[in-house]
């Protein structure tokens, strides 16, 4: 924390404002701007400010309609309610600045993260980042670039390209397997039902689903209709969580990265009691004609009839039945609370069988999304009102079906990366870097040599596992430049920082959020300090490298935004297809100085921008919902899957080849189960004789709603709301001599953090528990971080597909005996 | 004389602290002080545990302690809407109020060097908005109005496990309670 202000900033309002402005005679004279809340979190909600002579003086969220069931204003968050905290914290970065130490080629390369800062011109500024890159490439070529930012990336591109990297994050598994077997990623489209047929569901499972704290905004009340139609709810979570609190009939605990075994227990219940006359528990008609792979009759041709799912689970050739009993082994869920589960799923006439992408965020475990799928095929819980099987996760929590209204294109083509080819996995990124190699398929080992990195954008630092590593190979390169707003752990560890505007000091943001909705955020003020946006300073070094800063910045970002509000279109009311949303009159274009044409559509310019949001209205039995697989599932010949057979793939040769290709490790085509890596098994030292090992302990990481990933994990309000605590149960504590409230250390293969502990008799024993996406906070005399950062103790292990298995990770946790302040005391990142 | 109240609903409630961070923001307030706060309680044994949360900010009482304890008459009922307020011009930042009410609601604010307090956002309902920490609620559990309406849709009680008698000076609140608690 060298060279960092201790203030707490959290009374500070804004830059020479006054608090009693905000309650004084002043705050008359105000007007209401709709503010972008432009985060990852997964839910997109209302935010508008009072703005009185430029300033900020306070916020509110959607009081655009009346609030009801079916028409639900988008309420905001917490992290919604604290972004004026993020806009104008005094930590924002204010001028370009490098660090003290650096000199073209490095210049103590070690002191990245712990130098001091010296403030300098953008012209100075972007001058030195223009030479470093052109410096780099003459000495080592385009392929020492290593670089991510959709605006830099416009640069580099037209200078020769960059290495990119690539790897599933959020979605886990799902990612690359689920098109493969015949769904959808969860988050570029959905395959459940939407939410007003949710309430025609008399039975809903979630798995792995935590939408209080995982789905911003209107999830969680969404699902509270469902209840209140009359729904059980059956949750499957290592933690007693708020959404079960609210929503739940019953919890089953379960250990973290043991969904697997759970699902085969379940699914050898259903195999072995079903009696389609007088216990029918499996829906043969929807596996017959909707899927192959299940039994010996149903494989695709060339594949070994004995390796079907069915007997897969029933053992019949590997001599181990899958069974209730065997399951419990893994775990932890009681046999015969299993065969009372699949018993309850199977007959069950209408039920919703939902996940999130947390139990697909495990090493090894690419077979998970095709095993839960199968559940939903055996129970033919697919295609119908009230039944449905998949992922309820990000804009599409709780709500399938396809976007209601859709914004326009900004008209900014892309511009094709000439290294395209060299893509590092996020799991070798940072060994790619120390150790020259990476892996770019089955037996392809190849050299990489990077010599600079450039935050454009993201998180990468402190958001990618193996975090350690990472700053090890920040310590490494010759040059490491960042765009910021705030010193994150991008900026914190580079050389040259460049100052960016937020989303408020812009022109304006179009933002997709549930189905129903399209937000119109306005520009609040203008930019802060020297902060430019991303798309100038690409520009501005491009010009500096000899390009052409038009073909950089081609379009204007007013112009940008005025092609997304033309382009947009909205469902019409009978479902049949979209139509244009806003009205635009010459006098519109005339005065926003943009290029268009006239349009009719269903609303004014002025009404959109002054509403700041369009929110299709629904009511049960409109034509705007949505059914899955509703036409497949009625015709599977006339509506084929894309997939290879056309059908569900319970056998999927597409999957394990595709894994085996990425070259890690391999998987068969039905979804069998695997000892995954840092999973439950690896907290022993010796499986047979269960005798624990040196890291005894399971760690998840979770959404926490303090942040969105890292995003506010500055902001005082909700540091103080929420303390970044591991949640732990009593027992385990007992054994280690810990008590409610101790400071902890928790150790893993990767790295130590340390923690105030959160014991509860709500979490499973033998599960640990920890938000990701704290900034790393590191204590370099202690070797640990004393923020929490997940990432430290998640090590990049490649597996599988690529993804990252944050869910996996075995640790020890023991008392730490000095003190720690709660992070809201603690000083804030000011530089100047 | 209408006296208005809050209406908090305890099975809905997440935690999500919309509310608090709400009435933060409307009130310019920094960490360590609360107009309104969530608490949360737990208890139990895995794998029967149990837990809910409170959302708790001045109750306007019938019988005001702080009101009481004020030296200076700084705290008055308002006689129109029942509503407790605070004249900062009188108020001489002396403390009593803290400690007097059992609902902890009463907060120092070391920067003016006075007491401050939540005032059920009367600048904003007075314009016929709700207040801020109803207006945040993401789902619908805490809500505002008239005590009399509020209390002949949701019951008469005002005290949970957790909570001060509502005996002792009469809260204007109304609690819907959840199966932790009922």
């Amino acid at each position: 924390m060298r060279g960092w202000i201790a203030v707490d900033y959290s009374r500070v309002i804004e830059p020479g404002i006054n608090k009693n402005e905000v309650q004084g005679k002043g705050a008359e004279k105000g007007r209401w701007i709709t503010a972008a809340c432009w985060h990852n979190c997964g839910g997109r909600c209302l935010n508008k400010v009072y703005v009185v002579n430029g300033a900020v003086l306070r916020q509110k969220t959607d009081d655009t309609h009346p609030d009801s069931p079916d028409n639900p204003q988008q309420r905001a968050c917490a992290r919604g309610r604290a972004l004026r905290q993020q806009v104008f914290g005094p930590d924002r970065l204010k001028y370009p600045m490098k660090r003290k130490h650096w000199q073209p080629g490095g210049g103590q390369r070690e002191l990245r993260g712990r130098d001091q800062w010296v403030r300098i011109s953008w012209e100075e500024a972007l001058d030195l980042v223009a030479g470093e890159i052109e410096r780099i490439k003459k000495s080592y070529g385009n392929e020492a670039i290593l670089a991510w930012g959709p605006e830099i990336a416009r640069t580099l591109n037209l200078y020769g390209g960059h290495v990119a990297a690539w790897g599933s994050t959020s979605w886990g598994t799902w990612l690359d397997t689920g098109a493969r077997f015949g769904v959808k990623d969860g988050y570029h489209a959905d395959f459940i039902n939407d939410r007003l047929d949710l309430r025609n569901s008399r039975l809903i499972v979630m798995w792995g689903a935590n939408p209080a704290w995982s789905s911003g905004g209107n999830p969680t009340y969404n699902y509270l209709q469902a209840k209140r139609a009359g729904a059980k709810f059956i949750f499957i979570d290592p933690l007693y969580t708020d959404s079960i609190r609210v929503l739940g009939d019953e919890w089953i605990p379960i250990r973290p990265a043991t969904d697997h075994a759970l699902a085969l227990g379940i699914a050898y219940t259903l195999v072995t009691e079903d009696d389609p006359q007088a216990n029918p528990l499996i829906d043969w008609d929807f596996l017959n004609r909707c899927t192959i792979g299940f039994d010996e009759r149903h494989m695709p041709p060339g594949a070994d009839p004995r390796d079907n799912f069915k007997d897969y689970v029933l053992g019949t050739y590997d001599g181990q039945p899958k069974s209730p009993k065997w399951a419990a082994e893994i775990c932890g869920v009681d046999p015969q609370r299993i065969r009372l589960l699949a018993r309850e799923i199977g007959s069950t006439r209408r039920a919703a069988l939902l996940t999130g992408w947390a139990p697909a965020r495990v090493n090894n475990a690419d077979s998970w999304p095709q095993m839960f799928m199968t559940l939903g095929c055996m129970t033919g819980h697919i295609g119908q009102p009230g039944r449905m099987t998949g992922l309820s996760v990000h804009y599409r929590a709780g709500n399938g079906g396809p976007p209601l209204v859709i914004p326009g294109s900004t008209g900014v083509e892309p511009i094709p990366n000439p290294l395209g080819h060299m893509r590092i996995n996020h799991n070798e990124l940072w060994d790619a870097v120390l150790t020259g190699r990476y892996t770019a398929g089955k037996d392809d080992k190849r050299q990489a040599n990077i010599r600079l990195i450039y935050h454009g954008y993201h998180s990468r630092l402190n958001q990618l596992a193996g975090l350690n590593k990472g700053i090890e190979a920040h310590r490494k390169v010759e040059f490491v430049a960042a765009q910021n707003y705030v010193l994150s752990t991008n900026a914190r560890y580079a050389d040259i920082v460049l100052p960016v505007t937020t989303q408020w000091e812009r022109p304006g943001a179009l933002l997709i959020g549930n189905r129903e909705i399209l937000v119109f955020a306005s520009q609040v003020v203008e930019p802060l300090y020297e902060a430019r946006d991303d798309l100038w300073i690409a520009a501005e070094i491009g010009k500096r490298l000899g390009l052409d800063p038009s073909l950089i910045a081609p379009i204007s970002l007013e112009q940008q935004i005025f092609n997304q509000v033309a382009g947009s279109v909205v469902m019409k009311e009978d479902g049949s297809g979209h139509e244009k949303l806003v009205t635009i009159t010459p006098q519109d274009i005339a005065e926003l100085g943009v290029a268009g044409e006239p349009q009719e559509g269903r609303i004014t310019y002025k009404d959109f921008k002054e509403k700041g949001i369009y929110q299709v209205s629904r009511r049960p039995g409109d034509k705007l919902g949505h059914i899955a697989f509703e036409d497949y599932r009625k015709a599977p010949e006339q509506h084929p899957l894309n997939t290879e057979s056309g059908r569900f793939e319970i056998y999927c040769r597409t999957i394990a080849e595709h894994v085996q290709a990425c070259g890690w490790s391999s998987i068969a085509p039905i979804p069998k189960y695997i000892r995954y890596q840092e999973g439950y098994e690896d907290t022993f030292a010796k499986w047979p004789g269960r005798e624990k090992g040196d890291f005894p302990l399971q760690l998840y990481t979770i959404h926490y709603p303090r942040r969105a990933h890292s995003c506010l994990d500055n902001a005082p309000w909700l540091r103080e709301a929420f303390p970044q605590e591991l949640y732990m149960n009593p027992s385990d504590a007992g054994e280690r001599g810990i008590r409610q409230g101790d400071i902890v250390k928790i150790t893993s293969r990767h790295g130590v953090v340390i923690r105030p502990v959160y014991l509860t008799e709500r979490i499973m024993p033998g599960a640990v528990c920890l938000g990701e996406g704290a900034w790393v906070e590191p204590d370099e005399d202690e070797n640990l971080d004393r923020a929490g950062s997940t990432n430290v103790l998640n090590g990049a292990i490649p597996t599988g597909q690529g993804h990252t298995g944050w869910n996996s990770c075995n640790v020890q946790v023991a008392k730490y005996d000095k003190p720690l302040k709660p992070d809201y005391q603690w000083p804030s990142r000011i530089i100047f | 004389m209408v006296q208005m109240g809050f209406c908090f609903d305890m099975r809905s409630c997440i935690g999500c602290k919309a509310c608090q961070v709400a009435c933060k923001d409307k009130n310019c307030l920094g960490t360590g002080v609360f107009f309104r706060k969530v608490q949360t309680f737990e208890g139990g044994k895995f794998p029967r545990p149990w837990f809910y949360h409170l959302s708790l900010a001045c109750n306007h009482c019938q019988r005001p302690a702080c009101m009481e304890s004020c030296p200076v008459d700084a705290l008055q009922k308002r006689t129109e809407d029942g509503l407790v307020l605070l004249d900062k011009e009188k108020c001489i930042g002396c403390g009593s109020c803290v400690g007097a009410c059992p609902y902890g609601a009463m907060e120092y604010l070391d920067e003016e060097g006075k007491a401050g307090k939540c005032d059920l956002c009367e600048q904003l309902t007075s314009k016929g908005e709700e207040p801020a920490c109803a207006a945040a609620c993401v789902m619908r559990s805490l809500t505002y109005g008239p005590l009399d309406v509020l209390r002949h849709s949701g019951g008469n009680l005002a005290d949970v496990k957790g909570m001060p008698n509502s005996s002792e000076t009469g809260p204007s609140l109304v609690i819907i309670p959840s199966r932790e608690v009922s």
